[in-house]
């Protein structure tokens, strides 16, 4: 009890002004900024992937496979943050079993599921079904018995095989544009159906998610595909970094644009959440905000991308500015989220007041706790690269091989 | 049908039978009896044990208290409030009129700055301007970290030294 009071007289002393009881507390920490981050990254990945496939850029090659594995790692994390902040993980299903039709959260495992199961898994299984059975008769004991239950029986690759596996990846991928749309609009959309938050409450919400996402998702495959060229000390294939970066100058220039327009709409519309909401952006959202979000994670990328479209420095030169823009881009978006989660619940809807939120370095919502389900993702691409690396698919191996 | 979307298919077909044959298996009889929830759960929480007993028992024992307190200030707080869940204690004292209770079921009788503070801390949060006027219909608040620690011998003074709390003012 003496502890409680003496913490809850701690936090009084970080209140300012006048804000509602249940306002002292932040529920949604780092763990829920993580949530739309990690899923925002999926689907730009994804999309990334679906330049190759679908509008047929083949200049970015390279990155497909990759870009899909990107997907695949961080898909499946997505939904942990969720579960480690719920702190039921034992409930988690039920949302699966006994879903509500009115909760966009329950329609959300199902959009999730779909993504999962239809999109991502099965793009990738009829991308590396080939290469799954020529690996399965190259290597021996558990990883061949592996690769052969991954094939799930199917081990024919003639090339009238083959070809067909070319067409449902294509059918899959045109199908899995929309989806991942759906699956970070959705993100969007649960933050931006909250009415009584004027941070958050707008129909823009699932746009600006959507584009964010996309600027996010290719940020990280260049960052992952330099990374990983660098472990395998192979060159990165520079044009396809170029194109990459023109993809995410341009989209760039989109979420820029798009999310100027939400603040230039706020600022003209001016209701009567329009003080509080720029005392937030001056105030406790000024280094999230403007520093990182804005000057960081956006013009500074945007700037130095728009130069490279004119200038051609040399290709070390490139190289060096691709991985820091990509990891600046990377922070921003971070903070993007931070800002929509943080943001919106650090003034009160009294609009008076100002609640505080300091993190901790342990506990369920620390530092420490959301840093692992940034390395897990990390860990599985690591696994995924090692059991189908894209760079071993082979082209012409495939034919002559029959098991 | 090519080999590779029949193996797909069947793959698919065992996951929506295993997820079909988890749902039957995890979701509870009793689920969408009355709603959304499990059925069950309202008996398995009425069965809990009762621990609260409510203001009218108080009074059979201790009228003058009850009537004292009915008059000021915290006529509204039930008594449980303050001097914590009282049910044993009533039903002993209903079984047994005139034996002593035990001293394992007489209730708390806080005393202390921390537990007047649960209320009357001063709490930014909590209303106390109403037209930009203080409002005295709100419940009062102090700093009690600071507000009159000492008396003037230097000893340290609790919150119930000056301030009654069956009627306090």
């Amino acid at each position: 009890m003496e502890h409680h009071f003496q913490q809850l007289y701690d936090v009084m002393s970080q209140v300012q002004g006048y804000i509602y009881p249940n306002e002292i507390d932040l529920n949604w920490s780092i763990l829920i900024v993580l949530y739309p981050y990690i899923t925002g990254l999926v689907a730009g990945a994804f999309i990334l992937a679906s330049l190759e496939r679908v509008f047929k850029v083949k200049v970015l090659k390279p990155t497909y496979t990759l870009a899909l594995l990107t997907a695949l790692a961080f898909l499946l994390t997505a939904t942990m943050p969720l579960i480690n902040h719920l702190g039921k993980p034992f409930r988690a299903y039920e949302i699966m079993t006994t879903p509500h039709a009115t909760s966009a959260m329950a329609i959300f495992g199902f959009v999730y599921l779909w993504y999962l199961m239809v999109v991502i898994l099965l793009e990738i299984w009829f991308d590396y079904r080939k290469d799954m059975v020529v690996w399965a008769h190259q290597t021996t004991g558990w990883k061949s018995r592996l690769y052969k239950i991954l094939t799930l029986g199917s081990y024919d690759i003639s090339p009238k095989a083959v070809a067909f596996d070319e067409k449902i990846g294509y059918i899959i991928t045109i199908i899995g544009i929309p989806s991942a749309f759906l699956l970070h609009g959705y993100v969007g959309f649960i933050f931006g159906s909250v009415k009584a938050n004027p941070w958050w409450s707008t129909v823009l919400m699932p746009v600006i998610f959507l584009f964010s996402a996309m600027v996010s998702g290719i940020a990280l495959v260049m960052f992952v595909y330099m990374i990983v060229s660098k472990i395998r000390k192979v060159k990165a294939d520079m044009n396809c970094l170029d194109a990459i970066a023109k993809y995410l100058f341009y989209i760039l220039i989109l979420d820029f644009v798009l999310e100027a327009l939400d603040q230039i709409h706020r600022i003209y519309v001016a209701e009567e959440s329009f003080e509080i909401i720029s005392l937030l952006i001056q105030g406790k959202l000024y280094i999230t905000l403007i520093i990182m979000q804005v000057l960081l994670g956006t013009l500074v990328p945007l700037v130095t991308l728009a130069f490279l479209q004119f200038k051609k420095p040399t290709d070390k030169i490139r190289h060096t500015i691709y991985l820091v823009i990509s990891m600046l881009i990377l922070v921003g978006i971070f903070f993007m989220r931070w800002n929509v989660v943080i943001g919106g619940q650090l003034f009160s809807k009294s609009f008076y007041g100002f609640t505080s939120f300091k993190i901790g370095l342990i506990g369920t919502e620390g530092y420490l706790m959301a840093s692992v389900w940034i390395i897990v993702p990390l860990l599985i691409l690591a696994f995924l690269l090692w059991l189908l690396p894209p760079w071993k698919k082979s082209e012409e191996l495939a034919e002559t091989v029959t098991i | 049908m090519p080999q590779q979307i029949r193996r797909l298919l069947v793959a698919f077909a065992v996951f929506i039978a295993l997820f079909l044959v988890l749902r039957y298996v995890m979701i509870p009889t009793s689920f969408g009896e009355y709603g959304h929830y499990r059925g069950r759960s309202l008996e398995d929480n009425a069965a809990k044990p009762l621990q609260f007993t409510g203001n009218s028992s108080c009074i059979k024992c201790h009228k003058s208290i009850v009537e004292e307190k009915s008059r000021g200030h915290h006529a509204g707080l039930a008594c449980e409030t303050c001097h914590g869940p009282a049910l044993k204690h009533v039903t002993y004292a209903d079984t047994l009129p005139h034996a002593k209770l035990p001293d394992s079921l007489l209730l708390d009788k806080p005393a202390e700055r921390k537990n007047c503070a649960l209320c009357h801390n001063r709490n930014m949060a909590r209303i106390k301007f109403r037209n930009d006027t203080v409002n005295i219909s709100m419940i009062k608040q102090v700093d009690v970290m600071k507000h009159n620690l000492v008396d003037k011998n230097n000893e340290s003074l609790k919150c119930i030294d000056c301030h009654f709390p069956h009627d306090p003012y």
